[in-house]
Order: C-alpha cells, then sequence, then structure tokens
C-alpha cells in the first residue's frame, strides 16, 4: 500500500542578497545557511534527527563551490541515512522535483521521513554574467541563444500575446506587482516588502518589453527545508499538517517554443499538470481556497491561474486589477508576495511555496491568513511552462 | 527563392556551433537560400533542420527549401542582455511562424513596435564571421 505523504515541518531563510562578493574576506556560505534551516525545520516538525532516512536536496547553483553538496551536508549534520540521498535538477522545477523525490521515499516504503531541502546562492554573480549561462538554459544554444534571448524575453513575449489576443494592457498585467508587494509586506521572508503603487511599477525602467524592473524577478538568495513524513506519523503527532493529496506533470515536448505553432499562451503543461493533480485529490478548481503560482514574470500568474482554471480564460489580468486574487478576494493567488516580491532564489523557489501553503493550511500565516484555508494548490514550471509539476495540498488540524 | 542579404560589419555576439549535418543550413543561408530539413515519411517540416524526424522518428529526411514568408506571433525589446550582447542593447527579438507551419525565434528588424500577426519575411544577416537570419515587416 502506498503511503500518504505529508508536510510536518518546514523553515525557510528570508530571501535576500545573502552572498558576499567573492573575494570579501568573510563569506557568509550555503552550508552555515542551510544546516540553521534544517534544524530549525526539524524542530518545528517535532521529528527526532534519527528518524531521518531520506535526503533529496535541489542542486545548488555552479557558483556554489562545495560540490557534491548533498553528501557533504549528510556529513556535516551526521545524517546516515538508509532511503536516499540525491541532489535534483530540473531547471526552475528543481525544487518541486525534489520535494517529489522525498515523497516518492515516502510512498515506496523505504522512508517514513524524508527531506526536501536546499540552497541557491548567485546574487553576488552579476546578471550580465548569470545571463551568459541562463540563456544557454532557455533556449536552443545554436538557434536560438545567438539572437540574444533571455529567460524572461520568453515571458514578455507573453505577455504581447496576451495582450493582442484578449484585448488586456499593460496596467492590468503590472497590477499583479502591486497586489504581490502588498502580499510581500505581511510576509516576515520576502525580499521587498515597502507596498508600491501602480503608478511606480509602470514608471519603472523597462527590462523586456512589456515588462519593467517591478514586473520581473529580483535576483536573491534562499535556503528552505521541508520535513516529510509518512501520514500516520504526522496524525500521530497531534500537531496540524499538509497532506499531499494531488499532483501532476506535464512536458509538452518542446523547449521554450513548439516548432509546431500551437496557443503559446495557453501553457498546456499547467492545464494538463493541474487536471491531472485535481483528478488525483478528487478536487475541482473551485474547491481550491488559495494558490501559491511559479510565476517569474507578472503574465505568468495571469497565464498559470487561468490554464488552471483558478480564473477563466482571457480575464486574469481583469481580475486581478478587480482584486479578485488579493487577499481577501475570491481567489487569494501568491499570498507570499509572488516571485516578484516574497523572491525568486531560482533552485529553490518551489520550496518556498511549499513553506507559504504550509503557514496557511496550518493557521500560521498571521496577517497573510487566508481565513478557513483548506486546500490550495502550487505550480512550477520550467522554460516558458513547457512542463509544470502541479500539487494539491489539504490542511489537517 | 532567395532571401534579401543586410551584411552586418561585426562578428557574431555568440556565433551558433556548426555540426557536419547542420553545416549545410548555415552555408546555404549565408548565400541566401532557406531550407530546413522535411520527413519523407510523413511529409512535415522540422526546425532547426534535425537527421531524423522528431514527428515519426523516420531517418529518411531530406533538405526542403522554405519560403522564408510567415507572421509574426510575438515580440519584445531586450534592455537587459546577457554580457555578450551588451553592445547591442536595446534589440528586438519575436517568435515568427513560417507558412509552413513551422515556428521560429529570431531577430526582428523594426524601427517602431510592429503588429502581431503582421505578414514578415526572413532576411539573412551576413556578419563578417558568418550568418543569422532575422525577420522584417514586408513592403
Amino acid at each position: 500500500m502506498t503511503a500518504n505523504v505529508a508536510i510536518l515541518g518546514a523553515a525557510v531563510l528570508p530571501v535576500a542578497k545573502w552572498q558576499r562578493p567573492l573575494d570579501a574576506e568573510l563569506q557568509i556560505l550555503e552550508h552555515e545557511s542551510l544546516a540553521k534551516i534544517v534544524i530549525e525545520a526539524v524542530a518545528d516538525s517535532g521529528i527526532d534527527k534519527s528518524e531521518i532516512s531520506s535526503l533529496a536536496f535541489a542542486q545548488p547553483r555552479p557558483y556554489t563551490q562545495q560540490r557534491y553538496f548533498a553528501t557533504f551536508i549528510a556529513n556535516y549534520l551526521r545524517l546516515p541515512c538508509t532511503g536516499a540521498v540525491q541532489e535534483v535538477l530540473g531547471n526552475g522545477m528543481t525544487a518541486a522535483l525534489a520535494f517529489e523525490a522525498a515523497a516518492n521515499e515516502i510512498r515506496l516504503g523505504r522512508s517514513r521521513v524524508a527531506l526536501a531541502l536546499g540552497i541557491n546562492w548567485e546574487s553576488a554573480i552579476p546578471a550580465v554574467e548569470h545571463m551568459m549561462s541562463s540563456m544557454r538554459a532557455t533556449g536552443d544554444v545554436d538557434f536560438h541563444a545567438p539572437y540574444g534571448f533571455t529567460p524572461i524575453s520568453w515571458y514578455a513575449m507573453d505577455a504581447a500575446r496576451y495582450i493582442h489576443e484578449f484585448k488586456s494592457s499593460r496596467e492590468e498585467l503590472a497590477s499583479v506587482s502591486v497586489k504581490n508587494r502588498r502580499h510581500a509586506s505581511l510576509n516576515p521572508i520576502a525580499q521587498f516588502r515597502k507596498p508600491i503603487t501602480l503608478e511606480e511599477v509602470l514608471s519603472q525602467k523597462p527590462i523586456v518589453e512589456p515588462l519593467g524592473l517591478y514586473e520581473v524577478p529580483p535576483r536573491g538568495d534562499g535556503a528552505a527545508c521541508i520535513v516529510l513524513v509518512d501520514e500516520q506519523i504526522a496524525r500521530a503527532s497531534g500537531k496540524p499538517y499538509v497532506r499531499v493529496r494531488g499532483r501532476g506533470f506535464f512536458h509538452e515536448g518542446a523547449h521554450q517554443i513548439s516548432e509546431v505553432p500551437n496557443d503559446m499562451i495557453a501553457l498546456v503543461s499547467a492545464q494538463k499538470a493541474g487536471e491531472a493533480a485535481y483528478a488525483e485529490a478528487g478536487v475541482t478548481a473551485s474547491d481550491i481556497d488559495l494558490a501559491e503560482l511559479y510565476a517569474p514574470c507578472t503574465i505568468i500568474e495571469i497565464l498559470a491561474s487561468e490554464a488552471l482554471r483558478l480564473v477563466p480564460r482571457g480575464q486574469g489580468a481583469r481580475l486581478c486589477a478587480e482584486g479578485v486574487t488579493s487577499l481577501g478576494g475570491r481567489m487569494p493567488i501568491c499570498t507570499s508576495g509572488g516571485l516578484q516580491s516574497r523572491g525568486h532564489p531560482a533552485h529553490v523557489t518551489p520550496f518556498y511555496s511549499f513553506f507559504e501553503v504550509y503557514e496557511q493550511l496550518t493557521g500560521r500565516a498571521g496577517a497573510r491568513q487566508v481565513a478557513n484555508a483548506r486546500l490550495a494548490v502550487t505550480s512550477a514550471e520550467l522554460g516558458n511552462y513547457n512542463a509544470a509539476m502541479v500539487h494539491v495540498l489539504e490542511g489537517v488540524q | 527563392m532567395t532571401l534579401a542579404m543586410l551584411p552586418i560589419d561585426r562578428v557574431r555576439a555568440f556565433p551558433p556551433r556548426m555540426t557536419e549535418f547542420t553545416e549545410r543550413f548555415w552555408r546555404n543561408l549565408s548565400t541566401g537560400r532557406f531550407e530546413t530539413t522535411r520527413c519523407e515519411n510523413c511529409d512535415r517540416f522540422s526546425f532547426p533542420p534535425k537527421p531524423f524526424c522528431p514527428h515519426c522518428w523516420s531517418r529518411q529526411v531530406a533538405w526542403a527549401p522554405l519560403s522564408g514568408r510567415g507572421k509574426l506571433y510575438s515580440q519584445t525589446v531586450v534592455h537587459a542582455a546577457p554580457s555578450a550582447f551588451r553592445d547591442e542593447i536595446p534589440y528586438r527579438v519575436g517568435i515568427v511562424d513560417l507558412d509552413e507551419g513551422l515556428r521560429v525565434a529570431t531577430r526582428v528588424l523594426a524601427d517602431r513596435e510592429p503588429m502581431l500577426e503582421t505578414s514578415v519575411e526572413i532576411v539573412v544577416l551576413n556578419y563578417r564571421d558568418g550568418p543569422l537570419f532575422a525577420a522584417r515587416s514586408v513592403g
């Protein structure tokens, strides 16, 4: 029998520019920062260290000097494991895949407690240098990169297409940034917390037209640890926990663009992964109380919320501008502040989504709390949502 | 059909690599010929050119000319670029749906923001060290 998986503890480092210049005499290093978070998360779960038997890491950025980081940490924290110790990589989806790798150890009965964890240190690498690497990830090195496509240039083209097809506007899209900053102002682990106005968003320098500085993700560093357990352990703990109720995945077999013309902004991967997750959970989109979406740019939050049927197709931007997806609205989206304001340490970003949902569904979200939240949906993606991983999570009090 | 050719007096910022298979594409492009592979089993075009068909996995593929005509599906202007492109910012890129039913991504040559769905043609950019291609409005 396949075990049910539950989140029983979690901790994250506030998203910030933690990494010091590479020539600074004193460094803030990955293993020390992550170890602190692991101990905090495990203490939160009430689990004894000896019960942990699998570790699934998000692979660090290539800038992390310590290689074989997973086994290094297994030593640093003295964590002998009988399940698996591994590092997972899947572009922007990396941390969601690590979460799944840890969950699978429990589903397969090989572990009763597994940690999904990782760190993303990159902010000391200048953006123009980091993009020399990331442009080779989000495009064909020989047939896209020579033209200068950057990772978010694909999202910008989604934005242009959305405005064209649905007669939307940059103003409507920019309302996502205002809303997410308002959410982040209530989130102690968010990177940017000072509220902003629509006028301020619109007056920022252009990055990839029509998107400006506040409509694209900032760069930052982060670390996270999620404690996953067999649900029997969670139930016996007597603590509130979060049950993993459904999961869906789809890769459309395309890298950035499909060579066969398709409806690029339908995000078919999110549609199909969402359908699978809802079906496994036995719920529909209308049952969902909040969503924490992987959306580096404003437009992507709109498109993903439409693809997951949280809002009707073509109306997401307008409904955001009208407050429907704000805290207090009918369908709160990215209550953490989202990737623009909570922050986007890419290889661990989906861990932060699980963390927000864990806080919301266990009633610990403070001023951000969605009243009576019971069901949440998360997404993670890679490329231009060429693949999506969707989870439906349920709070058990 | 031969594409218009524009000389560019500098080297490519991030030149594509060539293989024994793709060399023909780039060599022909530099003389104004735009072509790709087409499957002899299922008749479907493929881009970039491949030594097999990604749809049916047949290895029976042949080179076939492309018209170089299509419609602009989307576009953007990049202001924050990787270091290799810092001398070119801002620059316009886009996605073009070719008449043969292929979607490609490339530079877009336009002084003002072009309307989406506008008809475009592919042109050759002949840099000092080799070719790239780009799209521009027709007429």
